[in-house]
């Protein structure tokens, strides 16, 4: 049990420093749209579209 | 029946790709162009991504209309609608039509790509809004016309960064209440539980000074939202379910703090922080998915409609294109075939024929001239007209409607809110037990421990599951019926829906399609050249209504182009001309070859294709119909009887105020409609549900709106709300079973935040379990 003098403020440190984290993001806007992200990581970006004529059918 | 390849709607006339490849089938030809516009722009992935998406939102077929929105460039219009950064870049928001899956946030984004001058374009996908920011030199009729070519009809969003940064700052709000109480929950969690294994003496003050610690910005920051309600329905004096929960929060607080005081490692807050985070998280969901559904109706109403041709007064030629907004008093207005009349005035220059449904429910056309009055929210079906502006905005006929639609909202009869019933007798009860559990334990002559048994009860009777549950209800009914294509605007609507009595249905555009179609076509002789490449040839130029159905209906045959000589369309009655040396006319519904006739046609008002089974499943709910429509006696008469309904079933010419008065002094009534002549009736109505296709104003009246083509989807609706209640119901008495155990265990002297920690959080998850497996009914529809 001489360990929990030790563990329990590490404890209170990783949750002091997820719940900062969490609000700092949050007041970023990083939570503002929680639909899209989901979807765009599903998409590649590297590809480029070839064919750039504009208004051309 | 096979799936369009762009929209995946069921294709009931193919149409495939004219060159070589003859991909298809398409369901439409707006679709069909949009596919090639993606291929030419090298953008084909599009479709490749959509194969892999398993879940979409259904979509409607694309409608192609040709608009140059040059407007979007006019600095008046950009002062109010863009927003200038300080490198001056600029950004507009549009919503956008017909965003369904992944591969059209794909596309979307892809915008910087083939697109001059636009440096990013942001997608958020729940609103269907595209925020797109463009170099000073970039034009946003650019981006629109690209938009509406790739079949997202863009509209432009007013930005009012005053209002919007409120909301943000909500929403922020509301989400750090949610993350504090979850993460400060799962850390008293971690210290309660070693207390209740028997934490040492050494560690068990510390642990208990820890979970006070972790509870206080549970109960006063993440609570907040608690405590507000109940003050407001306090100063309403009345009760809602946030004054236990409240109550059991403050209790709770209170008790664990003096416990903590005295040197006793008690206190509930393991268990309420748990359910402080459920109870937000589900509050928060609903919130969500009921803004969704706002989020396409009321966003329709902020663009009133498309863009219009202002025509200069000295020259009929020159014109520019204006925001509906932007139209003043005295303006020249050009109408184009096919276009919504947006302002009240007086036509000054060609003629044409006007569909009045929206506007009254009549299906005749009216034939207008120069010097006729034409109102907004009727349809030019015939040429090319000019009006001059004569009244604008709250002044119309458009506009005297949406007032009135403010009023009925007024009107609406009040829902019962379950949940907010049963919580004012629970209030009660609670109470009334809490003093009976003083008076049984002050036997014993101890005030303190009958005082803290009294409190223990007020806490563990929080009717937390109960709170819990309806939301939770409520959000996979509206998210599943939205993924159905019912967009649900108020979850009190399914309450109302589970008991309606009355229907009221309109006909123009409801029943039917509002549009002519050929019903019969007689080829009574032969004749040197086909009757339907007659059509082809002679009608060619032709907008009238009937040689735009009559155009329709050959469509799919082959027809062969042949020179015409001599053609003459004579306004009011027909065309004629000579082909392959002989005289052509079409006039009076026939064909007529050299005089004689060939050929007869009729075309009416057609009847959705699901009407008659719609009614048919409405009936099987036991409720009254009706229809309730401004046309002439004889045409509802006969789709009536096309439906199915006999003659007590109908009301004919009906205007926007008698069937407004229908409505009100009818129970239970449910509307359903899609004109702007039953706008007000579904403002009226108990709950109203526009159809697809219904106009602006009506979108705003009604409580449900129906995104995809069709009247099946009301029965089906009208099933699902019955449902849901059920489950509501069964909820209820599961979550009542919890406290009453509570409430046995509290008199007993068995309770103790041990033994709420187990209760609490499986009446939660019973209930959720409830909520999940639905009925079987439900279980049916979801699939």
């Amino acid at each position: 049990m001489e360990i929990m003098p030790f563990l329990i403020p590490i404890a209170l440190i990783m949750a002091a420093f997820f719940i900062g984290g969490f609000i700092w993001m949050t007041k970023k806007g990083q939570y503002d749209d929680l639909e899209t992200p989901r979807h765009r990581m599903l998409l590649e970006d590297d590809k480029k579209v070839t064919h750039t004529k504009e208004g051309e059918l | 029946m096979s799936a369009c390849i762009h929209c995946d709607q069921d294709v009931v006339t193919a149409y495939f790709n004219e060159d070589s490849t003859k991909e298809g089938p398409f369901c439409c030809r707006g679709c069909l162009t949009v596919y090639n516009v993606i291929h030419a722009k090298g953008l084909a992935e599009y479709y490749e991504i959509k194969k892999n998406v398993s879940f979409f939102k259904k979509r409607a077929p694309v409608e192609i209309k040709s608009a140059q929105y040059s407007y979007l460039d006019d600095e008046d219009f950009l002062k109010e609608y863009s927003y200038l950064s300080n490198n001056k870049e600029q950004t507009m928001e549009f919503y956008l039509e017909g965003i369904h899956c992944l591969a059209c946030l794909w596309i979307i984004e892809k915008l910087p790509e083939f697109v001059s001058g636009v440096v990013s374009s942001k997608l958020n996908m729940s609103r269907s809004v595209v925020s797109v920011v463009l170099k000073n030199d970039g034009k946003f009729s650019r981006v629109a016309y690209e938009l509406e070519n790739l079949g997202y009809r863009p509209h432009p969003l007013k930005m009012n960064q005053d209002t919007q940064n409120l909301k943000t700052k909500e929403e922020r709000a509301a989400m750090l209440r949610i993350g504090i109480a979850g993460a400060a929950s799962g850390n008293i969690m971690l210290y309660a539980v070693s207390l209740y294994a028997g934490a040492g003496p050494e560690y068990a003050g510390f642990f208990n000074l820890l979970t006070v610690l972790f509870a206080i910005p549970v109960l006063t920051y993440s609570a907040f939202p608690f405590y507000r309600n109940s003050w407001m329905a306090f100063k309403n004096k009345s009760l809602s379910i946030d004054v236990p929960i409240s109550l059991a929060l403050i209790m709770g607080g209170v008790m664990g703090v003096y416990n903590m005081i005295n040197g006793v490692n008690e206190n509930y807050f393991d268990s309420l922080s748990a359910l402080v985070f459920l109870l937000l998280m589900s509050r928060y969901f609903l919130k969500a998915i009921q803004e969704m559904g706002l989020g396409t109706t009321d966003l329709h109403f902020f663009y009133q409609g498309e863009s219009v041709l202002k025509v200069n007064e000295n020259n009929f030629h020159m014109t520019t294109e204006i925001h509906p907004k932007f139209i003043k008093l005295n303006d020249l207005l050009k109408v184009a075939p096919m276009q919504i009349i947006p302002a009240d005035g007086v036509v000054v220059s060609g003629e044409t024929y006007l569909n009045n449904s929206l506007l009254t429910g009549e299906s005749d056309l009216q034939k207008v001239l120069v010097n006729d009055d034409v109102f907004s929210g009727t349809m030019n079906m015939g040429s090319d007209i000019i009006i001059k502006v004569k009244k604008i905005n709250k002044d119309t006929r458009l506009g005297q409607i949406l007032r009135s639609i403010e009023n009925g909202w007024g009107h609406k009869s009040k829902i019962i809110d379950i949940t907010n019933v049963v919580s004012k007798f629970f209030v009660a009860i609670v109470f009334m037990l809490s003093i009976a559990l003083f008076i049984w334990s002050y036997k014993d002559g101890n005030t303190k421990h009958a005082l803290e048994q009294a409190l223990t009860l007020l806490i563990v009777t929080c009717p937390c599951a109960l709170a819990i549950a309806t939301p939770l209800t409520f959000i996979r009914t509206l998210s599943k019926s939205a993924q159905k294509g019912i967009i649900i605007k108020d979850d009190a609507v399914i309450e109302k829906l589970a008991r309606v009595k009355n229907v009221f249905i309109d006909k123009t555009g409801t029943i039917t399609e509002n549009s002519l179609k050929i019903s019969s076509f007689y080829i009574l002789h032969d004749s040197t050249v086909a009757p339907h490449d007659v059509i082809h040839n002679l009608e060619k130029h032709s907008t009238h209504p009937l040689a735009v159905s009559l155009k329709n209906y050959i469509k799919p045959l082959p027809l062969k182009t042949l020179p015409v000589t001599d053609l003459k369309e004579i306004p009011g009655i027909g065309v004629s001309g000579i082909i392959e040396n002989h005289f052509y006319e079409i006039k009076n519904h026939s064909i007529y070859e050299d005089h004689k006739i060939i050929c007869s046609f009729e075309a009416s008002d057609t009847v959705r294709r699901d009407a008659k089974h719609a009614i048919e499943k409405l009936r099987e709910h036991q409720v009254h119909i009706q229809i309730l429509s401004g046309d002439k006696e004889e045409y509802v008469q006969k789709i009536a009887n096309e439906v199915g309904l006999t003659s007590a079933e109908y009301q004919s010419g009906m205007s926007p105020e008698k069937k407004s008065q229908v409505i009100k002094s009818s129970e239970q009534s449910l509307m359903i409609g899609d004109g702007a002549n039953d706008a007000i009736a579904l403002s009226y109505a108990d709950t109203g549900i526009a159809v697809f296709g219904a106009m602006d104003i009506s979108l705003r009246a009604a409580d449900v709106y129906l995104s995809l083509p069709g009247l099946s989807p009301v029965a089906e609706l009208i099933t699902i709300s019955k449902e849901t209640m059920k489950v509501i119901y069964r909820n209820l008495v599961l979550s009542l079973f919890y406290n009453s155990i509570s409430v046995v265990l509290a008199f007993t002297g068995y309770i103790s935040p041990l033994t709420a920690a187990i209760i609490m959080p499986l009446s939660s998850l019973s209930v959720l379990i409830s909520t999940l497996i639905g009925t079987k009914k439900l279980r049916m529809i979801w699939k």
